[in-house]
C-alpha cells in the first residue's frame, strides 16, 4: 500500500478543443492541508471533478490510499472516506438544516427500503444517535438554532457551514473543499478558516481550492498551483510566494 | 404556527371537498347515489394513481409521463393471468390464477416495467426523461394494440370481472336493491378506497423513514447525493419500481371499473389526468391527490348539468370543450392562489424541476 493519500499520473481531459487538465504526476499526502490555487480556467475544479469521480479523465489514472479509482462513481469513492464540497453551494433547499444533516449522515444500510418499512428498533435507535449526532455538529458550527429551517432559507455564509457540516458528519479522512470561502462575509470567513485548520490538525487530510490568496498563505502547509490545465509550481507557501513562473502566469495578471 | 396553517389548509380542502360532494346532490335531485357512486370509484382509482406519481414527482422529483404505462402494465398482466375472454374471437381462457395471485403479479409486472424502462432512462434529467417516459408509454401502448393473440389488440379483453365480482359481500347487493346504484361498480370503489388507505399507510412510514428522506435529497440535489456517498441512482430506479406498482394496482381497479379493457384507455391524456389530479391536491402531499381527485371527478361528472344550466342546446362536443375549460380554468386559479395545490407546503412548492 501506498503512503501516498492520493496520486495522480498522466491525467487529461478536454473538452472539445480546450485541455483542461493535463498533470503528469502529482502526488498528495496524508495529514496535510494542501491547496490549489490558480487563475479563472486553470482547470482547478475540473481537477476535483476528476478526482471526485464527477467526470470521467480521457486517460490517466487515479489512486486513492493505493487503489486505482479513475472509473469509480461519486458514490463510491465518498464512501472510501473522500468527501468533496462544491463550488457553487449544493445544500438540500425545501429540507430542513437537521435533515440535511441526518441524510448525509446515515449509512447506506440504514437508508434500505425494507428496513424504513418495518421501522425496525435498530434503526429507529440509530436515527436518535443521528440526532444527537447532527446537533452535536450544529452546535459546533453555531447553526443549532436553525436546525427546523429549510436549508434555503440560510444566507450563503450559513450553507457553506452547512455544507461543510454535512461533509465531515461522516467522519471522512480526506475534504476536498471547492472554494469554501467564496462570497462569505470577512468574519465568516475567519471563523471557516479556523474551523479548517481545527480539522485538518483532528487528523483529515485536506485539499482545498480557493481564490483568496491571503488565506491560502495563512493556512496552507503546501501549495499547488495550476495554469491552463497543466503544473506550474508546487511547494511551500514561502516557495510559492517567491516562484517566477506563478508570479508571471498568476500573480502577473492582476497587474495587466 | 406552521402546524396551525397546515391544519387550516386541511380543514379548507376538507370544505371545499364536502361542497363540492354536496354539488352532486344539489345538481341531481334523483339517482344522485348512483352518480356520487360513480365519480368516488374513478376518483378512488385516479387518486389511487396519483398517489403513485406523487412518490415519481412530488418525493423523487422524476418527471414522469408515461404514467397510463404503468397502470396498463398492471392492468394487462393480471387481467391476463385470470380467467377471461380475448380478441376478435372472443377466445375463452378458463383456468388462470387466483385474483389475488394475479394482482399482485400485475403489481410486480408494473414495478418492473418501471425499473426496465428506469434503468436506461433514469439517467436523464428533468425534461429529458419526461420525453423517454411519455414515448415509451406510447410504445407499450401501440405493443399491447399490435400484440393481438396476446392482448386481444383493439378488440380488448372482456369477461374477467367475475373474477372479482363473485367475492362481492352480500349486503351491497340488498343496498343497491334500495339506493339504486350498481352493486359491482360500488364494490369496486370500495376496493380502491381501502387500497388507498393501505397505500396512504405505507406510504406515510416511509415518507418519515430514512428511505424517504433520502429520496427527498435526491429530488432537491442529485449531485450532493452523490457527493455524500448514496447511489442517487439506485434511488431512483427503487422510487420508479415503488410509484409503478401503485400505478399497476389502480390499472387494474380501472380495467375492473371499466368491465371490458380496451388499448384505448392507456393514451397519455390518462397521464395528464393524473398529472392534474396530483397538482390540483399538492404536490409532495400524502394525502391531497385523494381531495384533488374527488375534485377532479365531480367537475368531469357534472359539468354537463351545470353546462345545461348555462347553455340549454349545448351539444356533446360542446360539453367537452366546457368540460375541460372548467378543469384548466380552475387548475389556472389553483397556480395563481394557491401554486402549491390544495394541500401541499408552500415551502416545498415544487413546480421547478431539475
Amino acid at each position: 500500500m501506498s503512503s501516498n493519500l492520493l496520486e495522480v499520473k498522466n491525467l487529461k481531459k478536454s473538452f472539445g478543443g480546450l485541455q483542461a487538465v493535463d498533470i503528469k504526476e502529482l502526488k498528495f499526502k496524508k495529514n496535510q492541508l494542501t491547496s490549489i490555487i490558480g487563475p479563472n480556467g486553470a482547470g482547478k475544479t475540473t481537477f476535483f471533478d476528476l478526482i471526485s469521480g464527477f467526470q470521467t479523465a480521457d486517460s490517466g489514472d487515479i489512486f486513492l490510499n493505493g487503489d486505482d479509482i479513475s472509473n469509480s462513481h461519486p458514490y463510491q469513492i465518498a464512501r472510501m472516506g473522500m468527501i468533496r464540497t462544491f463550488q457553487l453551494t449544493k445544500v438540500f433547499d425545501r429540507m430542513t438544516v437537521l435533515e440535511n444533516l441526518m441524510f448525509s449522515g446515515s449509512s447506506v444500510t440504514n437508508d434500505s427500503f425494507t428496513k424504513s418499512i418495518i421501522n425496525t428498533k435498530k434503526q429507529r435507535n440509530y436515527e436518535i444517535e443521528l440526532k444527537d449526532k447532527s446537533y452535536e455538529i450544529m452546535e459546533d458550527l453555531n447553526i443549532s438554532h436553525m436546525a427546523d429551517s429549510y436549508a434555503r432559507e440560510l444566507s450563503g455564509g450559513q450553507k457553506k457551514l452547512l455544507e461543510l457540516a454535512r461533509s465531515i458528519i461522516n467522519n471522512p479522512d480526506t475534504l476536498l473543499l471547492d472554494e469554501p470561502l467564496a462570497g462569505v462575509n470577512p468574519k465568516l470567513a475567519e471563523d471557516l478558516l479556523g474551523l479548517i485548520q481545527k480539522l485538518a490538525s483532528s487528523g483529515i487530510s485536506i485539499l482545498m481550492v480557493e481564490h483568496n490568496i491571503e488565506a491560502v498563505m495563512k493556512i496552507s502547509e503546501r501549495i499547488v498551483v495550476l495554469s491552463e490545465g497543466t503544473l506550474i509550481a508546487d511547494g511551500s507557501p514561502n516557495e510559492i510566494r517567491n516562484d517566477q513562473n506563478v508570479i508571471e502566469a498568476y500573480l502577473g495578471k492582476d497587474d495587466g | 404556527m406552521n402546524s396551525l396553517l397546515i391544519s387550516k389548509r386541511f380543514i379548507f380542502t376538507v370544505v371545499i371537498t364536502s361542497l363540492s360532494i354536496y354539488l352532486v346532490f344539489l345538481l341531481n335531485p334523483e339517482g344522485a347515489l348512483r352518480i356520487l357512486i360513480n365519480l368516488l370509484t374513478f376518483a378512488g382509482i385516479y387518486g389511487l394513481s396519483a398517489i403513485g406519481l406523487n412518490v415519481h414527482f412530488g418525493w423523487t422529483g422524476l418527471l414522469n409521463f408515461g404514467h397510463a404505462s404503468f397502470m396498463g402494465m398492471g392492468a394487462y398482466v393480471t387481467l391476463l393471468l385470470m380467467p377471461h375472454a380475448a380478441g376478435r374471437e372472443g377466445e375463452v381462457t378458463t383456468t388462470g390464477l387466483p385474483i389475488i395471485i394475479a394482482v399482485f403479479v400485475g403489481i410486480a409486472a408494473a414495478a418492473l416495467f418501471g425499473l426496465l424502462l428506469g434503468l436506461p432512462a433514469i439517467r436523464l434529467r428533468g425534461d429529458y426523461l419526461a420525453i423517454v417516459t411519455i414515448a415509451a408509454a406510447e410504445i407499450f401502448r401501440l405493443l399491447v394494440r399490435d400484440l393481438e393473440s396476446i392482448t386481444g389488440g383493439v378488440y380488448g379483453i372482456i369477461s374477467y370481472t367475475e373474477n372479482l365480482q363473485k367475492f362481492r359481500p352480500e349486503f351491497i347487493n340488498s343496498l343497491s336493491l334500495s339506493y339504486e346504484f350498481a352493486p359491482s361498480q360500488a364494490w369496486v370503489g370500495i376496493i380502491a378506497w381501502v387500497s388507498i388507505i393501505l397505500t396512504l399507510f405505507l406510504l406515510k412510514r416511509l415518507n418519515s423513514s430514512p428511505w424517504g428522506r433520502a429520496l427527498r435529497a435526491v429530488r432537491e440535489d442529485e449531485d450532493a447525493v452523490r457527493a455524500m456517498g448514496k447511489n442517487a441512482v439506485w434511488l431512483k430506479l427503487q422510487s420508479f419500481m415503488l410509484g409503478a406498482g401503485i400505478a399497476g394496482l389502480s390499472g387494474v381497479l380501472l380495467a375492473f371499473n371499466y368491465g371490458s379493457l380496451e388499448t384505448t384507455v392507456f393514451v397519455p391524456l390518462l397521464t395528464f389526468y393524473v398529472w392534474a389530479i396530483m397538482i390540483l391536491g399538492g404536490v409532495g402531499s400524502l394525502t391531497g391527490p385523494i381531495f384533488g381527485s374527488i375534485i377532479f371527478w365531480v367537475i368531469i361528472s357534472e359539468t354537463d348539468r351545470l353546462a345545461y344550466i348555462f347553455f340549454e342546446n349545448a351539444n356533446g362536443q360542446q360539453l367537452a370543450g366546457f368540460r375541460f375549460l372548467l378543469v384548466g380554468l380552475l387548475i389556472m386559479l389553483l397556480m395563481i392562489f394557491r401554486p402549491s395545490g390544495l394541500l401541499g407546503k408552500k415551502e416545498e412548492l415544487l413546480l421547478d424541476v431539475k
